[in-house]
């Protein structure tokens, strides 16, 4: 079973694998209207879902960890580990 | 720079141990064709693109190898966790451990380690696009043989993942080749090196 914590995180991945898959697509079109605004909207969609799911469940960089009484990047697991991902 | 996100590109999560499987899937980590070689190919090569386009296309393609170096590792890593010796010896997984005990160490299945006489940096970007369509297609094929070994439904699972992640990435090498093409003599680009004839 899912919990909340991997509910968030698939789709937030979805989001980042789409905007990923996007970024490759304009190296080779720059100038393609439709792959520009499909970019963008993918964009919006990831930066939100990061957000919300940063806000949750802690950063996943070191440069945006928390750092007031204990240092956040070495609270959460790291992904290879069964479960987290 | 590089900056690290703690997030796979696409989950691995391996419910039954299996070293026998482990000592095949290790060649799309440190293997002629592997992801570690694909990774050190695209990043190296892009200082002689002639072109923001083709080294957009090396930067970010290499950048996404490097995830699917993880993905592959966190495969291993969970395909070998809590073995007994027995399980070691019978799977024929003692050759491996010998030397690596269950960490994760980029070598082919037939134990030679990574090595970088497995790729190539040119400093011709024709030459280089070439070779970097065809490892592509090798890596597919590899991903095409660990599918016809392996009925483990959590890794084939990210084994077609991956499989598709090569042909995607096949594509946009060429057209990154065409453009090249395009932007040097198309009569005939072989007349001169971009990288390097001023």
């Amino acid at each position: 079973m899912e919990n909340n914590r991997q509910k968030a995180l698939r789709k937030l991945m979805a989001a980042r694998f789409a905007l990923h898959d996007a970024e490759l697509y304009l190296d080779s079109h720059p100038d393609c209207q439709e792959g520009l605004r499909y970019f963008r909207a993918k964009r919006e969609q990831m930066e939100k879902l990061r957000n919300e799911y940063e806000a949750e469940f802690g950063s996943l960089t070191a440069a945006c960890a928390k750092a007031d009484e204990r240092w956040e990047w070495v609270c959460g697991a790291f992904p290879w580990e069964r479960g987290e991902s | 720079m590089f900056q690290y996100e703690k997030v796979l590109q696409y989950p691995v999560n391996i419910k039954t141990p299996n070293p026998a499987l482990a000592k095949v899937i290790i060649s799309q980590l440190g293997g002629p064709d592997g992801e570690v070689g694909a990774a050190m190919r695209y990043l190296n090569q892009r200082y002689s693109a002639p072109c923001r386009e083709v080294q957009a296309i090396l930067t970010d393609i290499g950048t996404e190898e490097l995830g699917h170096m993880e993905m592959v590792a966190a495969i291993l890593y969970q395909l070998t966790r809590n073995l007994s010796v027995k399980e070691i010896k019978e799977s024929g997984f003692d050759a491996y451990f010998v030397d690596h005990t269950a960490g994760v160490y980029p070598t082919a299945a037939s134990g030679f380690p990574w090595t970088a006489a497995s790729m190539q940096v040119k400093g011709d970007v024709i030459t280089d696009l070439n070779e970097d369509m065809a490892a592509e297609q090798k890596a597919r094929t590899t991903y095409d043989n660990i599918l016809r070994l392996s009925d483990d439904p959590d890794v084939n699972n990210v084994m077609r993942y991956l499989r598709e992640r090569e042909i995607v990435h096949y594509q946009r090498f060429g057209e990154a080749l065409r453009r090249t093409i395009d932007r040097l003599d198309d009569k005939n680009y072989y007349i001169m090196n971009p990288a390097f004839d001023r």
